[in-house]
């Protein structure tokens, strides 16, 4: 390169990084060309095949690019670094399972009218949460942001004849507007005190800003920022959407806004406040000593959020006879338990969060695999449809079982471990409260989740004939079953990797390095 | 004579708690989604206010809210096509008969 093109500065740009957005884009406006120009009565599962298949080229250059130094590019309107690859690569995964979900459950003439759109509507949700991942400019983010929401407010209320589906569109659309609405007055707040929009140089400028007399507005922008972000991941003060949305979406979306659209709210949410907030320090004017603001001042109301998140969550499960809300409620729970590592930002913060994530996508998506295939045959989504799915599919219910487990954290399976290193940080972090909150609210959760396991094993069923699993969901299943089980008893390597391939302090570092 | 800053600020927050108002207290759908319409609007009085007045005045404020004009646009779309369906269905726009689901 001569630099002497005419696109000027855009050559200069390694746009290879860019590979994994572009397939992704390139494969979602394939499959909206290959929709208008397909017959209108054939089968559109071939369009899901292409869509999974972009997405497994799109994984195999995340890849790639893992272990990278960091490359950034547009003025850090894009990044590639290790937190980006990582969050990346459990977006990816997380829509991989959701394809293979809908390959068996969207049918034309019952459910979904329009299956095309279904499926690039999912890969521009999934573009959306990756540029949240990677990206450190706030009208990117944004940008990012919005493409998923957007996305998915139509994903909910796909099918259209159904009033819930509907009600529940709708119900989303406008607490997301809300949300959004939140997000970006704290955003503008903090735009005007830094006069910049890129993460970097806002970080630089507000520590000045907040020295000289500001520091209120700086913490009305925090607040306002928590409480829209709060939305994308369902935490307690804006949590009352998800029961509703879960249970009037389609099961595989139910399964997409639990896994991948809150691992995107946590990419964008540790993103913004731990480059923006994270150098600010306390002046005490007495003894001269500086403490940090994000540790010390904001750190707790993210752990009475967390704790809040706990404590409603789960209680709220317990009373829930629709197994869709009670994993609504469980969701809520789950992520108060991702936002302790975040609270008490301990050096192994980020694995922390990562791990759980993992551990989390692969027992939620086995678990909504296992409840779309059981509710479509009994034409219920009570939890009493689970009742003798021991006798009927012995395989599922064992494999059932495990999810089960592993969400509500016990030893042999991922979910033991995730929580047990949350639950270490809180101890050095030496916030007994938050500790205890969360060992209190894990002996609650095992009530609801034991009440699906008592369902399938001991009541009797309405029928004992055998439990047709198609192929897609037998594979969802085992291969979630497999890493549940696999990472729950050797948790060192998975947690090693994490260390090794994905840096955090990448985060901080200028191109290049 | 030019106006302080905090003017712009003020109007911007006035709009803002009025949107916020009308989308957690009104019945209609249609007007719950113009309040929505209403609290962006205050985001962007407040991006051009800061582009012009703010610590470190630059144009990206102004670009800012060409972007969040766009989504916001794009988002009432979505908005009003959801709710036009959920019309056919049910034949009500009041948000106080939306409520189908189990509590």
């Amino acid at each position: 390169m001569n630099g002497a093109s005419k696109w000027g500065n855009l050559a200069q740009y390694d746009w290879t990084v860019m590979s994994p957005e572009f397939t992704i884009l390139g494969v979602a406006t394939l499959l909206s060309l290959l929709d208008l120009v397909m017959n209108k009565n054939s089968d559109r599962r071939i369009l899901a095949w292409i869509g999974f298949i972009g997405i497994l080229i799109a994984g195999y250059f995340v890849v790639q690019n893992t272990g990278q130094n960091v490359v950034s590019i547009l003025n850090d309107m894009y990044r590639l670094d290790g937190f980006a690859n990582a969050f990346k690569l459990i977006f990816l995964v997380g829509v991989a399972f959701v394809f293979l979900i809908s390959i068996s459950y969207v049918d034309e003439k019952q459910n979904v009218k329009h299956s095309g759109e279904y499926y690039y509507l999912m890969l521009m949700a999934l573009l959306g949460a990756m540029l949240m991942a990677s990206s450190a400019d706030l009208i990117t983010l944004f940008v990012g942001l919005e493409l998923l929401s957007i996305a998915s407010y139509i994903m909910v209320g796909t099918r259209k004849n159904h009033i819930q589906s509907n009600e529940s569109a709708f119900k989303y659309v406008v607490s997301g507007g809300i949300a959004s609405a939140v997000t970006l007055y704290g955003m503008s707040f903090i735009y005007g005190l830094t006069g910049s929009t890129n993460l970097y140089i806002m970080a630089e400028r507000l520590s000045n800003v907040f020295q000289n007399g500001f520091d209120f507005l700086v913490y009305l922008s925090f607040f306002l920022m928590l409480v829209g972000l709060a939305f994308k991941i369902s935490a307690v003060p804006y949590h009352m959407w998800a029961p509703d949305v879960y249970q009037g979406a389609p099961t595989p979306i139910t399964a997409f806004l639990s896994v991948v659209s809150k691992a995107a709210g946590f990419a964008i949410i540790l993103r913004i406040f731990l480059i923006i907030f994270g150098n600010l320090v306390n002046l005490d004017m007495t003894n001269g000593q500086q403490s940090s603001v994000l540790v010390d001042t904001l750190g707790l109301y993210i752990a009475i959020v967390a704790g809040a998140s706990m404590i409603i969550g789960n209680t709220l499960a317990m009373r829930q006879v629709n197994i869709k809300r009670m994993m609504a409620y469980s969701g809520i729970a789950q992520a108060g338990y991702l936002l302790v590592p975040f609270a008490t930002l301990t050096v192994l913060m980020f694995e922390q969060t990562i791990f759980y994530l993992v551990a989390y996508l692969l027992a939620n998506m086995g678990a909504f695999a296992i409840i779309m295939l059981v509710n479509r045959d009994r034409q219920t989504e009570d939890v009493k449809s689970f009742a003798g799915l021991y006798h009927r599919a012995p395989w599922m219910a064992i494999a059932m079982t495990f999810f089960l487990l592993s969400l509500a954290g016990l030893p042999i399976s991922a979910g033991f471990f995730g929580k047990f290193y949350i639950f270490m940080s809180t101890i050095v972090h030496s916030s007994y409260w938050l500790a205890g909150i969360m060992l209190a609210t894990s002996v609650v959760s095992y009530f609801y989740y034991f009440s699906v396991i008592r369902q399938m094993y001991m009541r009797p069923g309405q029928t004992e004939a055998p439990l047709k699993v198609p192929f897609t969901i037998a594979a969802v299943v085992l291969v979630a079953l497999a890493g549940t089980i696999a990472v729950g008893i050797m948790p060192d390597p998975v947690l090693q990797y994490i260390h090794h391939n994905f840096p955090l302090q990448q985060m901080f570092q200028a191109s290049g390095q | 004579m030019s106006v302080p800053i905090t003017s712009y600020l003020l109007v911007a927050l006035i709009l803002f708690c009025i949107g916020l108002y009308g989308a957690l207290t009104k019945r209609n759908a249609v007007v719950i989604l113009l309040s929505i319409e209403l609290m962006l609007n205050a985001v962007n009085i407040n991006l051009v206010a800061f582009a012009k007045y703010g610590m470190f005045p630059n144009i990206s404020g102004q670009i800012f809210s060409l972007f969040t004009i766009t989504v916001a646009a794009a988002e009432a779309a979505v908005g009003l096509a959801i709710l036009i369906s959920l019309y056919r269905n049910r034949n009500t726009v009041r948000v106080d008969e939306m409520n189908l689901m189990k509590r």
